[in-house]
Order: structure tokens, then sequence, then C-alpha cells
């Protein structure tokens, strides 16, 4: 088990008793979160196809690390702490690719979709004549689209 | 007689007052703690993995109404979320810092204003949620909302307030849990030698701001 607690001094002390880490390591991950944070918005608006979602996924990345690392001190903790992380972002990842893996490989017609409305001329004529009762909402014939 | 004395000595100090014998040393036990709450954290990832997951099938499955449906959410409001999140996980950083400074008043104000910054994103949420409710855009079979009626729309909807819910319910949970621990701090249970139940939450508190940094992009930035 790592022995240092976060009693080691990482930079000057601000006054306290004891040696703790400086605070401007969290203002620094702070600026760098907002500046992030912009970022993401700026990209978000320009149209890039589908590098967006993969932009938007690798700054929400970045930025989970910095909060990882140091608001919550993963750094110093040990190392039993990082492998539980990590093991749960790697079984996180594996479920989400898993997954993604089965249903962009599906077979059209197996992929769930909208309800259908169907063609006019599959439709039996009313036998009393009165208008069908239209749903609440316009409910759209939708091939699931790739 | 000795029983008076020893009953004295060890109620005010809290390195001495919550350290538990089993552990050879305090910074095993400070070292375990941290271990137990990383697992719990883990744990929390797996829950919401799970409506990440349910939430990349539709999104593969209806991508133009997943698009269509993203810019009816108010995206000025999720950019004022986020950063009253990132600045609330900046003070709550703060509060540990102080308490392991041993400034007390500073640490219960730092952890005050990260209880008000949980507040002011629940609130931001609540004008969110209560104007979707006008215009009829609610979850599963709630959905009536004229200007996207198309079930890929109701999916991303429902999948929106699934995880916002979920969210803002842990938010909550965080404030509460911050609440108590800005009383023990006011009495006096931290000091620079222990401050673990203040780490801990503290930790809570960083993994709501972490799941947010997801949801964000990924309802708000389609």
């Amino acid at each position: 088990m790592a022995q240092h607690t976060s009693e080691h001094s990482h930079g000057a002390g601000d006054g306290g008793h004891h040696e703790t880490p400086s605070t401007s390591r969290y203002l620094i991950v702070f600026v760098l979160l907002l500046i992030f944070t912009v970022l993401t918005y700026v990209t978000a608006k320009m149209d890039l196809g589908r590098a967006n979602l993969i932009i938007a996924l690798a700054i929400a990345t970045t930025k989970a690390t910095l909060v990882v690392l140091f608001f919550m001190h993963l750094v110093d903790h040990g190392t039993a702490c990082r492998l539980v992380f990590g093991v749960s972002t790697l079984f996180l990842v594996v479920l989400i690719l898993g997954v993604l893996a089965d249903v962009k490989t599906r077979f059209p017609a197996a992929l769930p979709h909208g309800e259908t409305v169907r063609p006019e001329h599959m439709m039996r004529p009313h036998h009393s004549e009165a208008p069908v009762k239209r749903p609440a909402f316009r409910v759209v014939s939708v091939e699931p689209t790739r | 007689m000795s029983s008076v004395a020893h009953a004295k000595t060890p109620s005010t100090d809290p390195a001495v007052r919550f350290r538990v014998h089993h552990f050879d040393s305090a910074v095993k036990q400070q070292n375990a703690a941290r271990l137990g709450m990383w697992l719990f954290l883990g744990t929390e990832v797996l829950l919401f993995a799970g409506l990440f997951c349910a939430y990349v099938i539709y999104r593969s499955i209806f991508p133009q109404e997943w698009k269509a449906a993203s810019h009816h959410l108010n995206t000025q409001l999720g950019i004022v979320n986020t950063v009253v999140l990132i600045t609330s996980s900046l003070t709550m950083a703060m509060a540990i810092h102080y308490a392991h400074s041993n400034r007390r008043i500073a640490s219960v104000l730092a952890t005050l204003i990260t209880i008000g910054g949980g507040a002011a994103f629940l609130v931001i949420h609540g004008f969110e949620y209560y104007h979707e409710y006008t215009v009829g855009a609610l979850p599963g079979g709630f959905y009536n909302y004229p200007a996207l009626p198309y079930t890929g729309a109701r999916m991303f909807y429902t999948l929106y307030f699934l995880m916002t819910g979920l969210h803002s319910a842990h938010v909550f949970i965080g404030m509460a849990i911050l609440a108590v621990l800005a009383v023990r701090t006011y009495v006096g249970h931290f000091n620079h030698a222990y401050y673990t139940p203040l780490e801990l939450g503290g930790m809570y508190w960083h993994l709501v701001d972490l799941i947010w940094i997801f949801l964000f992009p990924l309802l708000y930035l389609v």
C-alpha cells in the first residue's frame, strides 16, 4: 500500500500549521476545466460531421481525467484506488462498445423503430364511414436511419 | 479514579477520537477509507453506465431525431449548470484543503458555497423541466410534443429525463451529505490530521460533477 499521505508538501504551504499541497493546482485545474467547457461548446457549434461526437467525448474525457486526478486526488491515493477506478472505467467502455457493436451490425428490421402508419392502399374502408380517429401526435413511418 | 481520567482524554482530538484500532496506523485507516470510497464510486459509475448504454443504443437508431430534439434543449442553461458544478467542485476541494490546514470556518464556508452551487443547479434544472412540461416534452408515455412528433424524439426526452433526473437525485443526496459534513466541521470533528469524512464526501461531489461533464455534451451538444 502506498505510504504517502497528503501531508507531504507538493509546493509552498499557505501558512497553515502543517505542510499541505498548495492551492494553486486547484485553481489551475479549475481554469483548464472552464477553458475546455468553452472549447466543447465552440466545437459543437461547428459542423464537423462524425468528428463532432469524437471531439466532444475527447474533451469530456480530458475534463473528467483532470477532475479525477486532481480534485479527487487520485494522484495522491494508492495504486489500489487507481486500479479500482481504472477497471470500472474499462468495464464501462467494454459494456458500451459491446452494445454498440451489436446495434450497429443488426439487420435493419431487427431494430426497434417507431410506430408505422400503414400505407393508404392497405387500409380497408371503415365500415361505419366515420373518419378514423387520429392519434394525439402524428406518427411517421420510419425505416431506422443508419 | 483512573477510569474518569481515561474518559476525558480522547474526546476532543479528532485524530484520536476517530481512530479505530483494527488498523495498524492512522495512515492505513485513511487509505482503507479512500479505497472503500473509490469502490463505491466505481459502482456509481456502473449505475450510470446502464443509462449511457441505453443512450448509445437509441442514438444510433435515431440519429436525426436525436439531433433535432437536442436543439430544443436550452444549451445556455446547460452551460450555466456546467460552470456552476465545476465551480462547486473547486470550492469543495478548497473546503477539504482548509480543513486539512486547520482553518475550520473557511472550510465550513467553502462547504456551504458548494451546497449553494448544488441548489442553484437544481433550481436551473427545475426551470428547464417546467418549460418541457409546458410544451409536452415529457418522458415515455406522457410525451406529447407537437414540434417533434417522432418516436426518436420521445426516446431522447425519456433518456434526458431519466439521466438528468438520476443525476439530480445524486446532487440532492450530495447536498445532504455535505450539509452533515459542514455541521461536523463546524463542531470540530476534523483537523489537519483527520478529515477523512470530508474528503470522502468531497469525492462523492466530484463524482456528481464528473457525471455531468459527460451528460452535458451528450444531451445538449448533439
